[in-house]
């Protein structure tokens, strides 16, 4: 039996390919049903996100054969030829297959390395396939085992630490100077697409009061309304700065308009109280001395930009460390996979050896007549435990010769030992 | 020292200096079994001392509280009982690793001078209000330690957010505006301590000038601890006006402990003695 990965990702083509190449959610369950029938009842899950269309597939056919029906059927369901994206391919079989899953599962092979979405994508790609139960009995191990796997990377590493995005580390920011945000008031002078999401990931975390900023009256109306705020007029800037904890600035003034004394101002009204000033302008709206007075964290758009930078660093630092733990969990697996092919085996022990007990156990029984009913049935349980023992014994040996060493020379032997045909 | 003295005294040291290097420990490996385990064992340490200053007492027959080692031991445990109960109430357990390594040390300096300093206290000096007196100024002390612990890690917080370097330990300390309102309580639990136990002092001298003489109030201890309490009392006053807060007031609690701390250990390792009267009054 072997397990095979056919797929394409951000790392191999480009969005209008995978686009061509990707399964809706309504495709799922009929393409799934179709491709494990395709296959005379192959174990089947597909993955399709925006960045990856993957099938995985275990079967008894050779690689070869079906990575060439994979395709085949890739090519059929999305009406693409071949040739337009055989070049943009990758494919695993076996050993490989289950490290790349486990891989894309720990979000190691993200376009964000330890990005949490994957994660969530992976399962419901398993869902799916459970749910139209084209997942067969290795199939559900392997991504069981991706789900263990992709866990230990997240808590045992610090892959997933950091932001990085603008506006979140700007919300991560925010939370390292005040206890919580919720309570407090923003500022927003100006406006832009940045600010404008920052501001919102700020209201999701709790941020009580929002005010507006700008020179055009009906601009800061329209743009506080939507989150219950105040809209105040620019030449009152520095009247109202006391009262917010966090500013953002984003307009499109070519000097400075913020400068120390406004700042001074407000620390001496609010108490010394801190004030993060986040200043998204470019040319900047705040100037730069402002970070040197007490109680004013002061980051602008390229501080913003360096702190994304070294949370993606810090993560990069932890790949090693993560992918010590898939490797570990391929090892587990893939020792699992190797013992599977012993059960036949093992039907054929229990048989053989319940044959022995039950023959030996009529005879015994025969010989003994005057045995009370208790009796014959206590006997019949002694000989239950001993089968039981030896085979249990036996299997746990088995299995761990079969991990170290050849499984049909161990087979081999083993059927030999037992008394048991070739063809089992 | 007695042989039981002796034991449980360096065994509560052993104790705290292996509580230290698991909390540390905690710091690369992350694993809350390991602050669980550097809790207990300062706890242990703690208990450890209490038996030796009990044991102490029961030996001598009055209360072990006129040398360095025995102040600094009691010191330790009552630090250690501080240092848990707030960072327990405030959310903030990791910080142990902060808070243990200067506490252990004062408790090592505290063994390495205990076979000088372990001996019983002179008859005049024992009674109720040794005990209040004492127990009053190390509580403070504790406060105060803890104090400039807090404002040693605000410190750390708002250099890396200053300087935009927070995106690797910012998420793993307190926020500052938390340890700020810390402070504070720390401050403002110690003050008053602290201000009880000089004004106990100063009734006790005043009424028992047979015993501590006429020029008591000349002592360098004595007019330490009064610089100490103005300071705190401007410090707390400054901070409650809302004139004083943040990096400021951190590097200011910060040096107030430590220059009070240091006072006292170089006076007593001058030999100018904790209080220089009761000795030459005997």
């Amino acid at each position: 039996m072997n397990l095979v990965v056919v797929g394409l990702s951000h790392h191999t083509s480009p969005l209008e390919l995978r686009e061509r190449l990707a399964f809706s959610n309504a495709e799922l369950p009929s393409a799934l049903l179709r491709l494990h029938k395709g296959l005379g009842g192959a174990g089947v899950v597909i993955l399709s996100t925006c960045n990856r269309v993957e099938i995985y597939t275990h079967h008894t056919m050779e690689p070869d054969e079906l990575r060439k029906e994979i395709r085949f059927f890739l090519s059929e369901s999305h009406c693409v030829p071949e040739e337009a994206f055989r070049d943009a391919l990758y494919e695993y079989e076996n050993r490989e297959a289950v490290g790349h899953l486990f891989r894309v599962a720990s979000s190691l092979d993200s376009m964000v390395v330890g990005e949490v979405q994957i994660l969530g994508q992976v399962h419901d790609a398993y869902i799916a396939a459970q749910a139209e139960q084209t997942a067969d009995k290795v199939i559900h191990a392997l991504f069981q085992k991706a789900f263990t796997v992709a866990k230990n990377v997240r808590t045992q590493t610090t892959i997933g630490e950091g932001k990085v995005s603008v506006s979140s580390v700007a919300v991560d920011l925010a939370e390292s100077i005040f206890q919580t945000l919720s309570g407090k008031t923003v500022m927003v002078i100006g406006s832009g697409e940045m600010a404008e999401l920052t501001l919102k990931s700020l209201v999701s975390r709790g941020v009580r009061s929002v005010l507006i900023v700008n020179r055009n009256a009906e601009r800061a109306r329209a743009l506080a309304e939507p989150y219950n705020g105040e809209a105040i007029a620019f030449e009152e800037l520095n009247n109202h700065l006391h009262r917010a904890e966090i500013v953002m600035s984003a307009t499109a003034a070519p000097r400075f308009i913020l400068h120390p004394p406004s700042f001074h101002h407000a620390l001496k009204l609010r108490g010394q109280q801190p004030m993060f000033v986040i200043d998204i302008a470019v040319p900047r709206d705040v100037d730069p001395s402002v970070a040197e007075i007490d109680n004013v964290y002061l980051y602008n758009i390229d501080d913003l930009e360096h702190v994304v930078a070294e949370n993606l660093e810090l993560r990069r630092k932890e790949i090693d460390r993560s992918m010590e733990l898939v490797e570990h969990g391929v090892n587990q697996f893939m020792q699992w996979k190797d013992t599977l092919v012993a059960e036949p085996t093992f039907v054929s022990m229990t048989e053989e050896l319940n044959t022995i007990r039950e023959r030996e156990l009529e005879r015994t029984l025969k010989a003994l007549p005057d045995l009370t009913e208790t009796q014959r049935q206590e006997v019949a349980a002694l000989s239950k435990r001993i089968v039981k023992n030896i085979l249990q014994r036996s299997m746990v040996e088995i299995k761990h010769e079969i991990g170290h060493h050849d499984p049909h020379t161990v087979l081999h032997l083993v059927k030999r030992f037992f008394g048991l045909r070739e063809t089992t | 020292m007695g042989i039981v003295t002796d034991i449980t005294f360096y065994v509560g040291a052993a104790l705290y200096v292996i509580a230290t290097v698991v909390a540390l420990r905690f710091l690369r490996s992350e694993k809350p079994a390991m602050l669980e385990m550097a809790e207990r064992l300062l706890f242990a340490g703690m208990a450890f001392l209490v038996v030796s200053f009990v044991v102490r007492w029961a030996q001598w027959g009055r209360v072990p509280l006129t040398t360095m080692t025995d102040s600094l031991s009691l010191f330790a445990v009552l630090s250690g009982l501080v240092v848990v109960t707030v960072l327990r109430q405030c959310g903030m357990r990791p910080l142990l690793s902060v808070y243990l390594p200067p506490l252990t040390a004062i408790v090592l300096f505290a063994t390495a001078t205990a076979h000088r300093n372990l001996h019983a206290a002179p008859k005049e000096l024992s009674g109720i209000v040794l005990i209040i007196h004492v127990g009053l100024a190390l509580l403070a002390y504790a406060l105060f330690f803890v104090a400039s612990m807090t404002s040693f890690v605000y410190l750390s917080q708002a250099h890396r957010l200053k300087h935009h370097r927070a995106a690797a330990f910012a998420h793993r300390l307190p926020s500052l505006e938390e340890l700020d309102r810390l402070l504070f309580r720390l401050v403002g639990y110690g003050y008053p301590l602290f201000v009880a136990t000089l004004t106990l002092g100063l009734i006790w001298a005043w009424f028992d000038r047979a015993l501590l003489g006429h020029y008591w109030w000349l002592a360098p201890k004595v007019i330490l601890s009064y610089v100490m309490a103005g300071f705190y009392a401007a410090t707390f006053h400054l901070r409650r006006i809302g004139r004083l807060r943040g990096p400021k007031l951190a590097t200011l609690v910060f040096i107030g402990f430590t220059v009070l701390i240091l006072g006292y250990m170089v006076l007593s390792v001058m030999n100018l003695r904790w209080h220089f009267f009761w000795s030459s009054g005997t």
